[in-house]
């Protein structure tokens, strides 16, 4: 008996030490690579790698978008990239400061780390606490993992590598800050968070579902080809913005008809999940931590100053 | 049979009773025992899942949990409704006792320092209280948080201020509020205790309605709500802990 907990102890202790992302890169259009995460959870079983990563290979060089959610997530991207490509990598762009994509910084630190000047911000306030979930939420894949800032601030504009014309949106509706990077030469669009696709959108620091929606209209407006959500599948037609503002006016509309008929939060987070969304993944989980993100604002707006 | 045989049998059957008459906690909480003594006095008692306690499955924000309590069901007069998060540090929420106008429903928002079942007692007319029970997940930390309010640029203009609203639903009049006030519990940062520790629904004439005891375990900026059986005015009258009084009217 003794030999089989034995046994068993090593069989634990080994696959503990093998911990490792799959990452195989996927070519979507010409030196254009996508790295797909699954739609789930944080979980012990992904390691966080539940986002959509990407990069492209210029003629100077690689420039990666986002870095993943832990050191080992970061050096095993970098090894990916070098599986297709002798280029080194150059420049990594965060899309916004969310622990799933900056949080593979350290493997990068060799390079310039570029985002926007609120991302850096962003990060340099939440970056400690939200380094510290993900270590309860996924365990030891985040061993060695620290938070490095970005060295170097982006504006909304055009960034050309050498041929290469990337250009560059600075929206807010997703995270607070949030940088979409639209590729002209390939027409692939990396939209970060600011999209999701049969995955339920996450909610903690948007300003306001309404500025998201805008900023939806000013990504879909641009000429893509490719559509790359933050999360969920890439698609060539327009099915994660029409999705993406279907939910979002359903969650608008769930919790401002909640204010207006004093609804509780516990009334609202049993909200029926409409049949059209069945396919989207974690909708009930990002529904009560929605409703607890953004209802005190609804429910600020019925209420009045009744003191005396 | 062998004296094993019937010592056996002897246990079975003491195992037996102990168990029918030992009601099954819902949330198999260890600590039960300890605030039904502390609490109710060790008076009779029943796990009732007539009295409803809403909780979500984890807390996002630990420092504003929503929990919502609902008696109505239990059919029956209802003098007290006690609330208690039992592994908080401050484990009791309120006291509530709701005169013949109000209904045996409450919702606020509290803070937890961890995963733990919450509890509702009600003590109904006829001396019995009736336990309603839940458990929230959470990452923790709620009641040790630095203050939110405390750091918001002229929260001292609004200290005190009332927002508040009244809703018609089927059968009754929901009053929704919310006070401006730190409420600091005394744990965070060497402030000393500062809560809101009484309240009291009124009619139009000053006649007391329901009575509320609060404690520090209720979140910063409280949240609450009531319901009225019947469309009549209201007003509300709270004092903190310093003597600071404030009032409204529905
Ligand atoms: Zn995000």
């Amino acid at each position: 008996m003794r030999w089989m907990i034995l046994c068993l102890a090593l069989l634990a202790g080994s696959a503990q030490a093998e911990l490792t992302y799959q990452l195989e890169p996927r070519q979507i259009a010409e030196d254009v690579w996508l790295v797909e995460g699954s739609t789930d959870n944080f979980g012990r079983d992904n390691g966080g790698f539940i986002l959509n990563t990407g990069f492209i290979v210029t003629e100077y060089g690689v420039l990666v978008i986002d870095s993943g959610p832990s050191k080992r997530f970061g050096e095993a991207l970098r090894a990916a990239i070098a599986r297709v490509t002798d280029k080194p990598p150059i420049l990594l762009i965060l899309t916004h400061h969310h622990p799933d994509h900056a949080l593979g910084n350290q493997a990068f630190s060799d390079v310039p780390i570029a985002a926007l000047e609120g991302t850096r911000r962003l990060l340099a306030e939440q970056g400690e606490a939200m380094a510290e979930n993900m270590y309860r939420l996924v365990g030891d894949w985040m061993r060695g993992t620290e938070v490095r800032l970005p060295t170097q601030t982006l504006e909304a504009g055009e960034l050309d590598i050498g041929e290469r014309r990337l250009r560059l949106l600075a929206l807010s509706g997703h995270s607070g800050a949030d940088l979409a990077i639209f590729d002209e030469r390939s027409g692939v669009l990396f939209a970060g968070d600011l999209l999701f696709h049969q995955r339920a959108l996450t909610t903690p620091g948007t300003p306001g579902l309404d500025v998201w929606l805008e900023d939806l209209a000013r990504l879909q407006a641009l000429p893509w080809q490719q559509i790359v959500p933050g999360h969920g599948p890439i698609t060539r037609d327009a099915a994660p913005f029409v999705q993406m503002r279907d939910y979002l006016g359903w969650l608008d509309q769930v919790m401002r008809s909640g204010a207006e008929r004093g609804a509780e939060m516990n009334e609202l987070i049993r909200t029926p999940i409409p049949e059209r969304f069945a396919t989207i993944s974690l909708s009930r989980y990002e529904l009560i931590r929605s409703v607890s993100h953004l209802y005190p604002r609804y429910e600020h707006s019925v209420l009045q100053r009744i003191d005396q | 049979m062998d004296w094993r045989g019937l010592l056996c049998l002897a246990l079975f059957a003491w195992g037996w009773e102990a168990r029918a008459a030992e009601q099954s906690d819902p949330v198999s909480s260890v600590m039960w025992d300890y605030y039904h003594q502390r609490l109710l006095d060790s008076a009779a008692f029943t796990f009732d899942k007539r009295v409803q306690v809403l909780v979500p499955p984890f807390a996002e924000d630990a420092r504003q949990v929503p929990i919502q309590i609902d008696a109505r069901s239990l059919g029956a007069r209802v003098k007290r409704l006690l609330v208690w998060a039992e592994l908080n540090p401050i484990a009791q929420v309120v006291d509530f006792q709701p005169g013949e106008q109000v209904l045996p429903f409450l919702a606020l928002r509290i803070r937890v320092e961890q995963a733990t079942p919450i509890r509702a007692a009600v003590l109904t007319e006829d001396g019995l209280w009736h336990v309603g029970s839940a458990r929230v997940d959470a990452a923790g930390g709620g009641c040790t948080a630095p203050s939110v309010v405390r750091a918001e640029a002229g929260w001292e203009e609004r200290f005190g201020q009332v927002l508040g609203r009244r809703f018609r639903l089927e059968d009754s009049d929901r009053l929704r509020l919310q006070v401006a006030h730190p409420m600091d519990n005394g744990l965070v940062g060497g402030i000393p205790e500062f809560f809101i520790e009484q309240a009291e629904l009124r009619d139009a004439s000053g006649q007391r309605l329901a009575s509320l005891e609060l404690f520090p375990s209720v979140s910063e900026n409280p949240t609450l709500s009531f319901e009225l059986r019947e469309a009549q005015g209201a007003e509300l009258w709270l004092r903190d802990n310093n003597g600071n009084e404030f009032q409204a009217a529905f």
